[in-house]
């Protein structure tokens, strides 16, 4: 009777976790079925699930739309200017969100749990309040129109990954850093050599969180850059999208998939990180 | 801990690599003793391939200026912000409309010199392609490639509705007859096929008072918004939503393809006739090329007129890409060197064949029209020769105006206000920012002296 | 133990960047936005104090008060929409399902997708007329509004795009569950409470630090929406009734040139967001639960 019951309510779970999980799949199974039309099949009513004959030129129309007059591959170009983007921005907050979260987790100095107060405090302010000041910023160092607006800040630390590494390197036993000391190690070496390679999955963590970030970035790159070899592949989307009125559905979904399918792709052999990064930053604030 | 060592390097090496390549992509050097012109353009597509042909002939048709020409979306807001900064391009192609806007902020330059020494003048341009380029008694832009409006009819659906393919509607209520014949709604009343609808493709949506006979500035202190002649014109594209429903409409509207697709609602015969530009041709011959051939099943004419003011006939909306030299330019006397070249007819004929446009010259080559693919390019080039030749008002607050044209013709398409109520919502926006505007304008030009 | 003094040091080396960071890209643009807010600042000329002007015309701008409600309407359904969601996927899979890494891998996926490709993707599934959406409701009897054309259903298509994306606070949330004791619930379940009293008097208590991190966490980004409504309309259309807080003052800074006032509404922004989480943190003293229970 019991037993019946347990399996009664397994097979109402699954059923209820399989329904939910085709609502949340199924858009990404149209965005990618879309791209695979021929422009007629579109906008039929009723829509077909499935395109009738696949077109895979839709992703080599959607790659290289404008590239004869542009003298490139739009979508390649923006890859790479994205991926260069991420490059700096990503090692750059690994760098200096480690030694900023040591100084803040290990070390003993005067005023440090009031500026940590104050650092958590800062992931309150709004973006929009800071946009038109680090705009006029950036516009004096001539820094607009250039990538450096979209990386060189990561440099400098950001308060969210900041506390995430706090967090984790408050974890680590003090003995060990205690025995590198009495071994005589500087506390520049102590960090790089004792504390850092136990910190690879949080490093790792906020590496993963930074490139999210520049891959998604649509108003920074809306704001510094105008030069469209400079685009990144949030604003070419975007800048595809709104080409002369709005362009074939099929191949915007194409375009669509190009922009999504990396992070997944990303997502999938990183994984474990990934969500144990989330819950970590997540539960303890 | 040497392999950790040499972890560490590689990884600088990267980040500097990266840096490095970052910093050259963004400035490219060239390994020439040109002088180097910068000119910003806003198209891409065969619009950009046209400029960049006459460009290259610019380049190969002297030996010391070379014009690098780079793509810049949202140029007319980028160049300001570059002109701010202290490093704007040498040259840039704006959107007629912007001249005010950079002119009150004295972010371009005054050409009316270089325009002397090149003996460019008004008389060899059609009139309303220099005077966009004009404000406030100074030249501060040059036309590149100018573009006028008409109505667009697609002859085989007129046809099939019984009214006769060749003679499109003359007058407003021709046109809201013929619209009304070429509507097919299915049996719950949902169109199937649209005659024509005001909001449809919606591109000169500020703009419907003008067919009227309305303004939307006095030239003076006054935004006329609310006047009768543009409530007469919202009442007229409200008509539209009372007959059939306004969310109807947007329904319709909404099983319409994107602009620059095969199903472009024109393109693909759900659309019986709009009002469209010269450029309209191109996309007829991309997409739909069985428009064009073995019969050619669209034409274009004058838009229509209230039947009450044919004074009012050949409305039509012009407008055109400028030149500009942004204030803080490097090297302006070569950057006038290139709009030169584009000013003569060798230059603007090469650019607005490119393009499929007419000329904003007032001569033109022999054989430039019989050459021209768009078959109805005469009536683009004469069109805007007309007196109800429509210029968006030239206000440095022209934007917001536009876009709060633009939000009150939505209210009224979706039968939320009446149009005298959008309107007096409108006037009662913009007078106070008219004043405002018009006020810092005069003391800046007081402080100027 | 060393002298104090050299660690003191150490430490303030090592957070050094930051420092800098904080100072440059952070409180000075504060401050200069505090002072270019009470300023008449076009992008060409250096800024003249007006002093309360600015704010005092956003008082008077009928669209500013538009966009605000906009944004305060879409935030009042976002956030709870949100929140219901991720929090009953969450109990979902916190029921020892098996394959639950399998459920939760495909739940977080769509949180994953670029909020530009987000935009373009749903404003093709919302289409009115040949939209997928509509026609899945029309198989069982419904018939979909033209959600994006429509001004009454616009944000509710947003609000629905939201709830697409809880995925990360699933795993947020997921994670919290897998921290309740077992203990309680065998101690509830002896008392004879059913699974959902439960949930509403184990499960949610023990929840309830991390629902309050997500919903300060969520008031902060909502209203700051911009990037999904921008490309699906940069006006806000139909009639603006997408036009949000952070639309207007993008277009005020970068559209219409008028920086000082753009500043001003960031920091009535900025206000708004520090007197919501107060009240959120006040209203949770009664509510949240840390530890011991």
């Amino acid at each position: 009777m019991r037993r019946n019951g347990y399996r009664a309510r397994a097979v109402a779970l699954h059923a209820a976790l399989i329904a939910l999980s085709t609502v949340f799949l199924f858009p990404l199974a149209w965005l990618i079925s879309t791209s695979l039309k021929p422009i007629e099949e579109t906008m039929k009513t009723p829509p077909t699930y499935l395109p009738t004959h696949f077109v895979l030129a839709n992703y080599a129309r959607a790659f290289t739309y404008g590239g004869d007059t542009l003298g490139f591959i739009p979508f390649l170009v923006y890859g790479r200017n994205t991926l260069l983007i991420a490059v700096l921005a990503v090692s750059g907050a690994v760098a200096s969100n480690a030694a900023v979260a040591y100084g803040f987790a290990r070390l003993r100095w005067p005023g440090r749990d009031l500026a940590f107060a104050v650092t958590l405090a800062t992931m309150m302010v709004p973006f929009p309040v800071l946009m038109v000041p680090l705009f006029a910023l950036f516009q004096k160092l001539g820094w607009t129109g250039t990538f450096r607006p979209l990386w060189v800040p990561a440099w400098f630390g950001s308060a969210f990954s900041i506390f995430l590494l706090r967090q984790f390197f408050r974890t680590i036993p003090t003995e060990l850093s205690e025995a590198a000391r009495i071994d005589g190690c500087s506390e520049w070496s102590t960090f790089t050599q004792v504390i850092l390679p136990l910190a690879r999955p949080a490093l790792a963590v906020v590496a993963l969180f930074t490139f999210m970030a520049v891959w998604n970035d649509f108003l920074g790159p809306l704001i510094y850059l105008s030069d469209q070899r400079l685009f990144t592949l949030s604003l070419g989307l975007q800048a595809f999208q709104t080409q002369h009125g709005g362009t074939e559905w099929n191949l915007l979904m194409a375009a669509s998939t190009i922009v999504v399918l990396p992070v997944i792709a990303l997502f999938f052999f990183t994984q474990r990180q990934f969500i144990q990064g989330i819950a970590v930053t997540g539960l303890k604030g | 801990m040497a392999l950790r060592r040499a972890q560490g390097l590689v990884g600088l090496i990267i980040v500097v690599a990266a840096a490095w390549w970052a910093e050259a992509i963004v400035r490219p050097r060239a390994a020439d003793d040109r002088i180097h012109v910068t000119y910003w353009e806003k198209w891409t597509g065969f619009e950009a391939d046209a400029m960049r042909a006459t460009v290259d002939a610019f380049n190969a048709s002297q030996p010391s200026i070379n014009v690098d020409l780079l793509t810049v979306s949202g140029i007319q807001n980028k160049t300001l912000l570059a002109v701010a900064g202290g490093n704007p391009p040498d040259v840039a192609g704006l959107f007629g409309p912007n001249v005010a806007q950079y002119a009150d902020d004295n972010a371009v330059l005054p050409l009316d010199n270089y325009c002397r020494r090149a003996r460019l003048t008004r008389d060899l341009y059609v009139p309303v392609y220099w005077d966009i380029g004009a404000y406030r008694g100074h030249q501060y832009a040059l036309p590149s490639v100018p573009a006028s409006t008409a109505l667009h009819y697609n002859r085989a659906m007129r046809a099939r509705a019984g009214l006769d393919p060749d003679r499109p509607p003359r007058t407003i209520e021709d046109l809201d007859a013929d619209a009304a014949t070429m509507t097919r709604t299915d049996s719950h009343g949902k169109i199937v096929v649209s005659g024509f609808l005001p909001s449809e493709p919606g591109w000169w949506n500020w703009g419907w008072g003008y067919v009227f006979g309305g303004q939307l500035w006095d030239g003076g202190a006054r935004i006329t918004a609310n006047s009768p002649e543009n409530v007469r014109a919202f009442t007229w594209v409200q008509s539209y939503s009372k007959r059939y429903g306004g969310t109807n409409l947007q329904s319709f509207k909404s099983g319409l393809g994107n602009f620059s697709s095969p199903q472009n609602g024109f393109l693909d015969g759900r659309v019986g006739m709009v009002l469209q530009g010269v450029w309209m041709y191109n996309f007829i011959s991309k997409y739909a090329p069985e428009m064009e051939t073995p019969v050619r099943q669209w034409g274009a004419a004058p838009f229509p007129h209230p039947a009450d003011r044919p004074d009012l006939a050949g409305v039509t909306f012009a407008d055109e890409d400028v030149l500009v030299i942004p204030r803080g330019a490097r090297h302006p006397d070569e950057a006038f060197e290139f709009i030169r070249f584009v000013q003569s007819r060798r230059g603007m004929e090469l650019l607005c064949m490119g393009q499929r446009k007419h000329s904003p010259l007032r001569r033109v080559s022999p054989g430039f029209y019989r050459r021209h693919p768009n078959p109805f390019i005469r009536l683009f080039a004469e069109l805007p020769t007309g007196p109800n030749t429509v210029t968006p008002p030239k206000l440095g607050i022209w934007p917001e105006y536009q876009d709060a044209l633009t939000n009150a013709f939505d209210e009224i398409t979706l039968e939320r206000k009446t149009p005298r109520q959008a309107l007096d919502a409108v006037q009662a926006r913009m007078q106070p920012k008219l004043d405002e505007y018009l006020r810092t304008r005069r003391l800046r030009a007081e402080a100027g002296r | 133990m060393r002298p104090p003094r050299r660690e003191a040091l150490a430490g303030a080396l090592f957070v050094l960047p930051w420092v800098v960071g904080f100072s440059v890209f952070l409180l000075y643009p504060l401050l200069a936005s505090i002072y270019y807010s009470f300023c008449d600042y076009s992008v060409l000329r250096p800024p003249v104090f007006t002093g309360l002007a600015n704010y005092r015309a956003l008082w008077r701008d009928e669209v500013f008060w538009i966009a605000l409600r906009n944004t305060a309407v879409y935030a009042a359904w976002a956030l709870p929409v949100s929140a219901v969601v991720a929090i009953g996927l969450a109990l979902l899979l916190n029921t020892g399902v098996r394959g639950m890494t399998v459920y939760r891998t495909i739940f977080f996926v769509p949180s994953l997708v670029p909020m530009v490709a987000l935009a373009v993707l749903w404003q093709w599934i919302f289409n009115g007329q040949v939209g997928v959406l509509n026609d899945l409701l029309g198989r069982v009897g419904v018939r979909g509004p033209n959600w994006l054309g429509d001004p009454a259903w616009a944000k509710a298509a947003l609000v629905i795009l939201a709830a697409w994306g809880v995925g990360n606070a699933v795993v947020i949330y997921l994670a919290g569950l897998q921290d309740v004791p077992r203990q309680l619930y065998e101690a509830a379940g002896l008392d004879g409470a059913g699974a959902w009293q439960q949930t509403r008097h184990v499960t949610l208590p023990v929840l309830s630090p991390v629902i309050l991190f997500n919903v300060i966490m969520g008031i902060i980004g909502t209203l700051q929406v911009f990037t999904v409504p921008y490309v699906i309309s940069p006006a806000g259309s139909p009639a603006r009734s997408i036009y949000f807080y952070a639309m207007y003052l993008f277009d005020n800074a970068f559209i219409y040139h008028r920086m000082g006032y753009a500043c001003a509404m960031g920091w009535i922004l900025f206000v708004v967001i520090l007197a919501l989480t107060m009240v959120a943190l006040k209203l949770s003293e009664r509510h949240v639960h840390y530890g011991g229970i």
